[in-house]
C-alpha cells in the first residue's frame, strides 16, 4: 500500500518534485507522512499551525489513518485578498 | 504648465495620524478650499473609506450620477497610512459614485500617493465638478502652493497613456530626475470611454530607480476622473517619512510593527510565499479546488492552468532580486513586477516595457476569457494599465460576450469578428476597440449588466422572443451584482462566498469578505448560522482597514502561528492585536478591538445607507446570478457530475436523488437557490437588517447616523 504527498506551490519549487510517494501499512497516520517529508526535504519547512493537512483535497487531522491511494497536501493557510 | 488657478497654504502638520485637513477642489469654477474638520468627525468617520462616505452621504443625493457635477471623487489615506515601522501602510482609497453600479464605490490602492498627500497637509483630496478643459492638479507642500493647471499635452501615444502620461508629467513638474518626494495618480484613455477606467498610482521605486505603479481598479474611478476633465494629480512633499504620522506613542508604534515585521518574515515563506510570487502563486491553489474562473466561471478547473501557475511568472518574468514593497516599511513586499517585456499584440506590438504585475485578479481574469498564454497575462497586464481599464471588469465582461456566443445569443455578424473563448486575436483586437470607444468595444465598455441589456434587445428584436425570457438567460451567466462585475473566484461550492459577493455593498469584489477557503477547504464554518455570523465579522474588520489607510494582506495572508491555539484561529487575532497596538500608539486612543469593529460598523451602516438612497440597497440588490450558486448549465454539471451527485445524496439519501442526470441538475440549484436565499434571512438579521435588507431604526441609531435624510430613506422603505 501506499499514499502520495502532492508538492504544491513553493514546496514544489523546493523539493523539485510534483510528488512524493510513500509505502504505508495499517496503522499509518498523516502525522507519518509529514515526519517521511520533513525526513525527505529538511528544507520544506512544514511548521504546526502554519499549513493546512488535507487528505484526497479534504481537510483531515494529523492522527487520521491513511489508506492505499491516498493523496497527501500541506496547504498554506489561506485567506484572500 | 499654465495655471489656471492657485492659492498658498502652509501645510497642516501630521498628529497622532491626522492633519484635520480635507483639500476640496471644485473644478467647474474652478475653486480651491482647504477644509480645516472639526474634532469628532475623525472620531466618528476614522479616515479613507469612512471620509469618503460621509463626503458623499453630505455632498450628493440620489440624483447625483457618475456624471453629475456634484458627484465627488475622494482620494483619502487613513491615520495609519504613512508609517515605516509598520508594515503595508502606503494604501489610500478612490471613493465616489460609479458609473457600473451608480452607487457608492471604493478601490484601495497603493504606492506614495496617500502618505505624500499626507505630508503635504491633507488627509484627503476631494474632487467636485466638472472642468471645462482637461486640467491637472498640483499639490505642492514643499513649495506651499495648490494649483489647478491646464493639462499639458505631448504627443499622441503618451497623451493617450496613464503611465506614459504621468511619467512625462512628473519629470515637466519636477524639472530634474525624478525621486520619491513626487507621486501621482493617473486615468488613461481606456477610462474616457469605458465605465470600468481605472486611477493609477504612480510612485517612484528608488532600488529601481524607475516609476512602478498600483492600481485602483473597481468600479470605474478613473472614469470619473476623466469625466471631470482632471488628467492626474500630483503630490509632493520633502518632509521626512520617519515617523512622519507624530505618533503620540512612538515606542509603541515601534514595538507593534516589530511585532507584524517578525511574523511576516517568519512565515510568509512558509506559508503563501507573496514576497517571492506575489499573489500570482494563488492560481495554483485556485486551480486545485476548482475555483479558477475558466470561461466566464464555467469550470473551476483546466489541464493548461499549470501554464498560469505562479513558477512560470516567476521564471520568465519577475524582478527576482529585489524587494517588491509599494510602500516603505513593508517586508510581506508583494508588489511583483517584470522590466523589459517585449509587446507582441497590440498597436504597441515590438515596444519594450515595465509591467508592473501581474496580480492573480489579472492571471484569472485571463482564464476567464479561455486564455492560459503566461506572455498574453503580461501584455493585457501592461495595456489596461497604460490605457486605464480595470483588468476585472474587462476580462469579465470580454468573457460574458464570449459566452453569449457560446450559447448562441450573439454570432460572429453581430460583433464583426469571432468572438470565441481562447482567442487571443480577438481579445486584443477587443480590448483596443474597449479603449478607443469604437466598433463592439463601445458595447463592452459598459460592462456586464448593460451588456445583458443590449444582448437581450438584439436577441429578441432578430428572434421574437420575449425579451423577459432572454434577460432570465442572460442573469444566469451574466457575472455582476449591483452593476460590479465579479472578482475572481468561483463560489458554486461555498455558499459562504455566495453571501460574500451577494452582500458586498459595493459589489462582488471580494475585499469585504473572502471566506471560500474557510467554508470549502478548512470546513471551519459548517452551519447556517457560522456562515451568517463570519459574514458580519470580516466585513466589518476589512472595513476598518480600507478606512486607516492600510493593506490588509498581512494580517489576512500571513496566518501568525499563535493564532491556532485561538478560537477561530482563520480571523487571525493575534495579528490583529497588533494592529489595535498600533492604532493606540499612533492616535493616543484607548481602543479595544471590539471598539475597532463598533467604529467599523457605523461605516458599513452609511454605505448601505447611501445603497438604499441609490436603489442599491435592498434584497433584490444582493441577488447573485446561478452561476454563483451552482453549476447553471448542464455542461457545468456534467463537468463535475459524480461530485454534484454526492452532494444531493448527503443532502437528500439515496432514496431521494433522481434517475435521470437531468432531473438532479434541476435539483441541485433548486436546492442551492432555498439555501441562498435562508443565509439572506440569516444574515441580514444578524447585521440588524429587515427581512428586505433594510437596516432597522435601531441599526442606524446606535451608530448616530440617523439624520434628516436617513429618516425620509428609512420612512420611504418602510411604506
Amino acid at each position: 500500500m501506499k499514499a502520495s504527498i502532492k508538492f504544491l506551490g513553493m514546496q514544489r519549487v523546493i523539493t523539485n518534485t510534483d510528488s512524493l510517494d510513500m509505502p504505508i501499512n495499517g496503522n499509518t497516520k498523516v502525522k507519518d507522512a509529514l515526519e517521511h517529508v520533513r525526513r525527505q526535504y529538511p528544507d520544506l519547512t512544514l511548521q504546526d499551525g502554519m499549513v493546512l493537512i488535507t487528505v484526497n483535497y479534504e481537510v483531515a487531522g494529523a492522527d487520521r489513518l491513511l489508506k492505499d491511494g491516498d493523496s497527501i497536501s500541506f496547504l498554506p493557510l489561506i485567506a484572500g485578498g | 504648465m499654465k495655471i489656471l488657478h492657485q492659492i498658498e497654504y502652509k501645510p497642516a502638520k501630521v498628529a497622532g495620524g491626522y492633519t484635520d485637513r480635507i483639500l476640496r477642489i471644485d473644478l467647474t469654477k474652478p475653486e480651491i478650499t482647504v477644509q480645516k474638520l472639526p474634532p469628532d468627525f475623525k472620531n466618528k468617520y476614522i479616515g479613507g473609506r469612512g471620509y469618503a462616505l460621509k463626503l458623499i452621504w453630505d455632498g450628493a443625493s440620489q440624483k447625483t450620477h457618475y456624471d453629475s457635477p456634484e458627484n465627488i471623487l475622494v482620494m483619502a489615506s487613513g491615520p495609519l497610512g504613512n508609517e515605516p515601522a509598520f508594515v503595508g501602510t502606503g494604501k489610500f482609497i478612490v471613493g465616489t459614485i460609479s458609473p457600473l453600479t451608480d452607487t457608492f464605490i471604493d478601490s484601495n490602492i497603493g504606492g506614495h500617493f496617500g502618505p505624500v498627500l499626507k505630508r503635504a497637509g491633507f488627509d484627503a483630496l476631494a474632487v467636485s465638478g466638472i472642468s471645462k478643459e482637461d486640467v491637472v492638479l498640483l499639490i505642492d507642500g514643499d513649495s506651499g502652493t495648490i494649483s489647478v493647471a491646464a493639462a499639458p499635452n505631448y504627443d499622441k501615444e503618451t497623451d493617450d497613456g496613464a503611465l506614459s502620461y504621468g511619467e512625462k508629467l512628473l519629470e515637466d513638474f519636477k524639472g530634474a530626475e525624478l525621486d520619491d518626494t513626487l507621486a501621482a495618480v493617473t486615468a488613461g484613455k481606456g477610462a474616457v470611454n469605458s465605465r470600468f477606467g481605472i486611477v493609477n498610482s504612480l510612485f517612484f521605486d528608488v532600488r529601481r530607480k524607475r516609476l512602478r505603479s498600483k492600481q485602483a481598479g473597481r468600479g470605474g474611478t478613473g472614469t470619473v476622473m476623466r469625466f471631470k476633465g482632471l488628467r492626474a494629480v500630483i503630490a509632493r512633499s520633502s518632509l521626512s517619512k520617519v515617523n512622519a504620522n507624530n505618533a503620540i506613542d512612538k515606542e509603541g508604534v515601534r514595538r507593534a510593527g516589530s511585532k507584524l515585521k517578525a511574523v511576516v518574515s517568519q512565515c510568509d515563506g512558509q506559508q503563501l510565499h507573496l514576497g517571492a510570487w506575489g499573489t500570482t502563486g494563488l492560481s495554483e491553489y485556485m486551480d486545485k479546488f476548482h475555483l479558477f474562473p475558466i470561461n466566464n466561471y464555467q469550470y473551476g478547473q483546466s489541464p493548461d492552468s499549470p501554464k498560469l501557475f505562479g513558477q512560470v511568472f516567476l521564471d520568465k518574468y519577475f524582478d527576482k532580486k529585489i524587494p517588491d514593497g509599494c510602500y516603505y516599511g513593508c517586508n510581506l513586499a508583494c508588489a511583483k513586477g517584470a522590466q523589459d517585456v517585449k509587446l507582441t499584440h497590440g498597436p504597441k506590438a515590438g515596444k519594450i516595457v515595465n509591467v508592473d504585475g501581474p496580480e492573480y485578479e489579472t492571471v484569472g481574469a485571463v482564464s476567464c476569457m479561455g486564455i492560459f498564454d503566461p506572455q498574453f497575462v503580461m501584455e493585457y497586464n501592461w495595456y489596461c494599465d497604460e490605457y486605464g481599464l480595470d483588468t476585472i471588469s474587462t476580462g469579465v465582461t470580454i468573457g460574458f460576450f464570449m459566452e453569449c456566443v457560446q450559447r448562441s445569443f450573439l454570432t460572429a455578424a453581430d460583433i464583426g469578428y469571432e468572438l470565441a473563448f481562447g482567442n487571443i486575436e480577438a481579445v486584443d483586437r477587443l480590448l483596443h476597440e474597449i479603449v478607443d470607444g469604437k466598433g463592439f468595444g463601445k458595447i463592452v465598455g459598459q460592462g456586464v449588466a448593460r451588456g445583458k441589456k443590449w444582448v437581450a434587445e438584439k436577441f429578441t428584436a432578430q428572434n421574437g422572443s420575449s425579451q423577459d425570457e432572454v434577460v432570465t438567460e442572460l442573469n444566469k451567466f451574466g457575472m455582476e451584482v449591483k452593476g460590479l462585475e465579479f472578482s475572481m473566484y468561483i463560489t458554486k461550492e461555498s455558499l459562504a462566498q455566495q453571501g460574500g459577493y451577494g452582500f458586498a455593498l459595493k459589489g462582488p469584489q471580494h475585499d469585504e469578505a473572502w471566506l471560500i477557503f474557510i467554508d470549502q477547504v478548512h470546513k471551519e464554518i459548517p452551519t447556517l448560522e457560522d456562515k451568517a455570523n463570519a459574514l458580519k465579522w470580516f466585513p466589518l474588520i476589512r472595513t476598518w482597514f480600507n478606512a486607516t489607510g492600510l493593506c490588509k494582506l498581512p494580517w489576512i495572508d500571513v496566518r501568525n502561528p499563535e493564532a491556532a491555539n485561538t478560537p477561530e484561529p482563520s480571523k487571525n487575532v493575534p495579528t490583529l492585536e497588533y494592529y489595535v497596538s498600533y492604532l493606540n500608539a499612533t492616535t493616543g486612543s484607548h481602543k479595544t478591538l471590539q471598539d475597532v469593529l463598533d467604529d467599523s460598523e457605523r461605516l458599513y451602516i452609511l454605505q448601505k445607507l447611501i445603497n438604499l438612497r441609490h436603489r442599491r440597497g435592498t434584497r433584490a440588490s444582493d441577488q447573485i446570478p446561478w452561476r454563483a450558486i451552482g453549476p447553471a448549465y448542464f455542461n457545468e454539471y456534467e463537468a463535475r457530475v459524480d461530485y454534484y451527485d454526492e452532494w444531493l445524496r448527503q443532502l437528500l439519501g439515496d432514496s431521494k436523488v433522481p434517475a435521470t442526470a437531468e432531473a438532479r441538475h434541476k435539483l441541485l440549484m433548486e436546492k442551492r437557490i432555498q439555501a441562498y436565499q435562508h443565509l439572506c434571512d440569516m444574515v441580514y438579521e444578524k447585521k440588524g437588517f429587515t427581512s428586505e435588507g433594510i437596516p432597522k431604526r435601531e441599526t442606524v441609531e446606535k451608530f448616530g447616523l440617523m439624520d434628516k435624510q436617513a429618516k425620509q430613506l428609512l420612512s420611504q422603505f418602510s411604506k
